[in-house]
């Protein structure tokens, strides 16, 4: 009956036992682990291990032209990957000395913002799948289909688009496409108080949610949590709005905060920030046509481009936080080095851990969505 | 891990068994033959229900999440729960190395029968019933809890982590469900003033029609006996024992195959059991929701199994839809719920249901009108 390697451990009586959560597992994102030590239901500590999705981006984009890079970085993060390629492509451009276009930057605004929808609707559906209430998570997955059909026509590629290029983007926008992102935004928005009466304002998941994995404002300082996250703490902090990059300053849009910082609190900003990327999107839609000129500065042959010595970082702010490229170049056709600071890996590793302690097993999945973690970011 | 065949002699040896044992008490009783074929297409009517509930449920949920559900094997998925029995049967059983074989084993079955037994006491309709004992109400209390044995020593057997955590919340949560619904049911045992489901349903005849009917005097403990019911049945939102993005599984996260299939049968047979009791203790069983008005003759035609199959797939849309809106409730909410709210009210409803007794509230309670 035993395996012929068995040996049976023999152990103290104990009420403490130790759970592997994943790495496969269904109330996680991913391939993702964490080792719990348990007594009864509660959790006295927890090990985060993101390793299960280590694809080693960084190193590999030391082997490729800075051109054949843009490829790569849509796959660092799967939900969201318009921020990696205008990240990297801001890098690119610091180093390389390149002005985008104004028509080309309006563009990557209406993009990332595409993306930041389509990432939030996901989460919060995710979060409401990992306490049993699938249909959010369907709706979900229909409206962000709208997008990702829009996505389609805009870039040629569903999830991983390719599209902004350093320089500009790859192609312009096709037409009438406009008008069609605007009737998917009203759907949208339409669609949004019925999931506050399905999931938001749902007294079981209220119950859930509030009071639990909660964090202060300092802590959350202290733990490098930055984007929705720390606006659920009550911190007001928007790249978009500190840093501003693109035509983020011509935009009108509020930075949405909440002071609880639990799961309730951090849900709530991630809906608010659906309704604030609609406004932003609704004015790109009326500014853009009125916008004319190319679309990317020239370019030289991209196989043997060399980008000048020195090192850049960029950032943006992308759905789950701040997310950040420091790129190195030696002055030749390939970077020097890579770094890819993705929010991600501090939220899923240090906050995960420290806000699993003491929590119950129920609530480890839901901790871990209403982080909006993303496994693939955290080690790339 | 060890891999095995399922076990074809065992099956073969139990289902002989089974017919001596069911000619052994033919025999005995004095039963008439006709018995057999009717326990046949009784057990063979309840597990094609189950099979088309799963059907129902995929599509019923599937509409509310804006999909489409099954729709490839068959005209419009029809076959879909064959196809999925049929799968079910073919894939391999696994034991764990270092799970109790024969505890493995026995816990489906444990599972299984008091589902399917507990529906001897049923009266489908008027006299459709085969065992029609005083005790009726007191059976299916008795045969409801015996289920909960199979889980434990699922969890206990499949000596797995997860598992063990669902038994033990399995177990917990029936002994608080069980108690409200135990309460709920002495509710409608002093309405009625029998223990026979017959008497009950017979009980609630009248000139008013539905407003005859339990549901409205014992409001309360209606509601509390469907919630109860879906927490014995471990659906949702009670679903701890099983919840996917908790603990896996829970309890048969180590089953495969045909014991899972039979695990997953009792589950959906006491899903039907308990609508089907909610619809005979409160709802009125087989009675016309017409009877003494004057569209009792316009739908004399309807036969009384009708209307009982009809309130019964009331209350199983209604485990569906649950299913569809309601997010989980976390464990220790669920034991609060249980033993902090719906004992204490189900203990005051059955002091106000005495003085309503007392003082003969018409029409349910006046000794004159049945």
């Amino acid at each position: 009956m035993y395996p012929e390697n068995y040996q049976p451990v023999e152990q103290a009586p104990s009420h403490e036992y130790e759970l592997y959560f994943g790495p496969n597992h269904p109330g996680i994102e991913g391939n993702y682990a964490l080792q719990l030590r348990i007594t009864g239901d509660h959790i006295i500590s927890a090990r985060a291990d993101g390793g299960y999705l280590h694809r080693g981006f960084e190193k590999l984009m030391e082997t490729r032209l800075w051109i054949q890079n843009v490829a790569l970085v849509p796959r660092i993060c799967v939900p969201d990957p318009v921020p990696m390629e205008e990240t990297y492509a801001r890098a690119v451009e610091m180093l390389g000395g390149l002005e985008v276009p104004e028509r080309a930057q309006w563009i990557r605004v209406l993009m990332l913002e595409m993306s930041r929808i389509c990432a939030h609707i996901f989460t919060v559906g995710g979060n409401s799948a990992t306490i049993g209430q699938y249909s959010t998570m369907f709706w979900g997955v229909a409206d962000r289909d709208l997008m990702l059909d829009l996505f389609e026509e805009i870039a040629g590629g569903r999830i991983y688009h390719m599209y902004i290029t350093p320089g500009g983007v790859r192609r312009d926008l096709p037409d009438g496409v406009l008008q069609r992102l605007s009737t998917v935004l009203d759907r949208i928005e339409a669609g949004l108080p019925e999931y506050d009466d399905l999931f938001f304002d749902n007294p079981v998941f209220q119950r859930r949610a509030q009071n639990v994995g909660a964090m202060t404002q300092q802590q959350a300082l202290e733990w490098g949590v930055t984007g929705p996250n720390l606006r659920a703490c009550g911190f007001q902090s928007d790249l978009r709005r500190d840093d501003p990059y693109l035509v983020y300053q011509e935009l009108d849009f509020d930075v949405v905060t909440e002071s609880a910082g639990d799961i309730y609190a951090r849900t709530q900003v991630r809906r608010a920030e659906i309704t604030q990327s609609i406004r932003i999107l609704r004015q790109v839609i009326q500014r853009l046509p009125d916008i004319k000129g190319p679309i990317r500065c020239p370019l030289p042959n991209p196989l043997a481009w060399n980008i000048p010595e020195g090192s850049a970082y960029a950032r943006t702010e992308s759905s789950k936080g701040e997310l950040g490229f420091f790129v190195v170049s030696n002055g030749g056709t390939k970077p020097y080095r890579v770094h890819v600071r993705g929010p991600s890996s501090m939220h899923a590793v240090q906050v995960l851990e420290k806000m699993c302690t003491g929590a119950r097993i129920e609530d480890v999945a839901q901790i871990m969505f209403s982080l909006d973690a993303c496994p693939p970011e955290v080690d790339r | 891990m060890k891999i095995s065949m399922p076990f074809k002699p065992i099956g073969i040896i139990a289902g002989l068994l089974f017919f001596l044992l069911a000619g052994v008490i033919l025999v005995l009783w004095q039963l008439p033959i006709i018995t057999i074929p009717l326990l046949v297409i009784t057990v063979a009517g309840l597990l094609l229900g189950v099979a088309y509930l799963t059907y129902a449920e995929r599509k019923i949920i599937g509409y509310i999440q804006v999909r489409i559900g099954p729709n490839r094997v068959g005209p419009r998925g029809w076959l879909q729960p064959i196809a999925d029995a049929v799968k079910l049967m073919f894939k391999e059983i696994i034991f764990p190395s270092t799970a109790n074989r024969f505890l493995f084993v026995a816990a489906p079955a444990l599972t299984m029968a008091p589902a399917l037994a507990a529906w001897a006491v049923i009266p489908f309709d008027d006299k459709w019933v085969f065992a029609d004992i005083n005790a009726g109400l007191l059976y299916i209390l008795a045969m409801t809890s015996m289920g909960v044995y199979g889980v434990i020593l699922a969890g206990w057997a499949s000596n797995s982590k997860y598992a063990f955590l669902g038994a033990m919340r399995s177990a917990a949560q029936i002994v608080a469900y069980e108690i409200a619904m135990g309460f709920a049911l002495v509710g409608v045992l002093m309405a009625a003033g029998s223990l026979n489901l017959s008497d009950i349903v017979n009980a609630q005849r009248g000139d008013y029609g539905f407003l005859n009917w339990y549901w409205l005097p014992l409001l309360p403990l209606f509601l509390i006996y469907f919630i109860s019911g879906l927490a014995e049945t471990n659906r949702a939102p009670f679903d701890v024992a099983e919840g996917e993005s908790e603990i896996v599984a829970g309890f048969h996260v180590e089953y495969s195959g045909m014991l899972f299939a039979v695990f997953f049968l009792a589950e959906y047979l006491n899903m039907i059991l308990i609508a089907a009791l909610t619809a005979l203790l409160f709802l009125g069983g087989w009675l016309s929701p017409f009877q003494g008005t004057m569209l009792e003759t316009a739908f004399a035609w309807v036969p009384g199994i009708a209307w009982f199959l009809m309130k019964t797939s009331i209350f199983l849309f209604l485990f569906l839809w649950l299913r569809a809106t309601f997010p989980r409730y976390r464990y220790d909410q669920i034991m609060r719920l249980g033993w902090k709210v719906f004992i204490p009210l189900t203990i005051v409803w059955i002091l106000v249901l005495g003085i309503l007794i007392l003082v003969e509230l018409p029409p349910w309670f006046s000794t004159a009108g049945v």
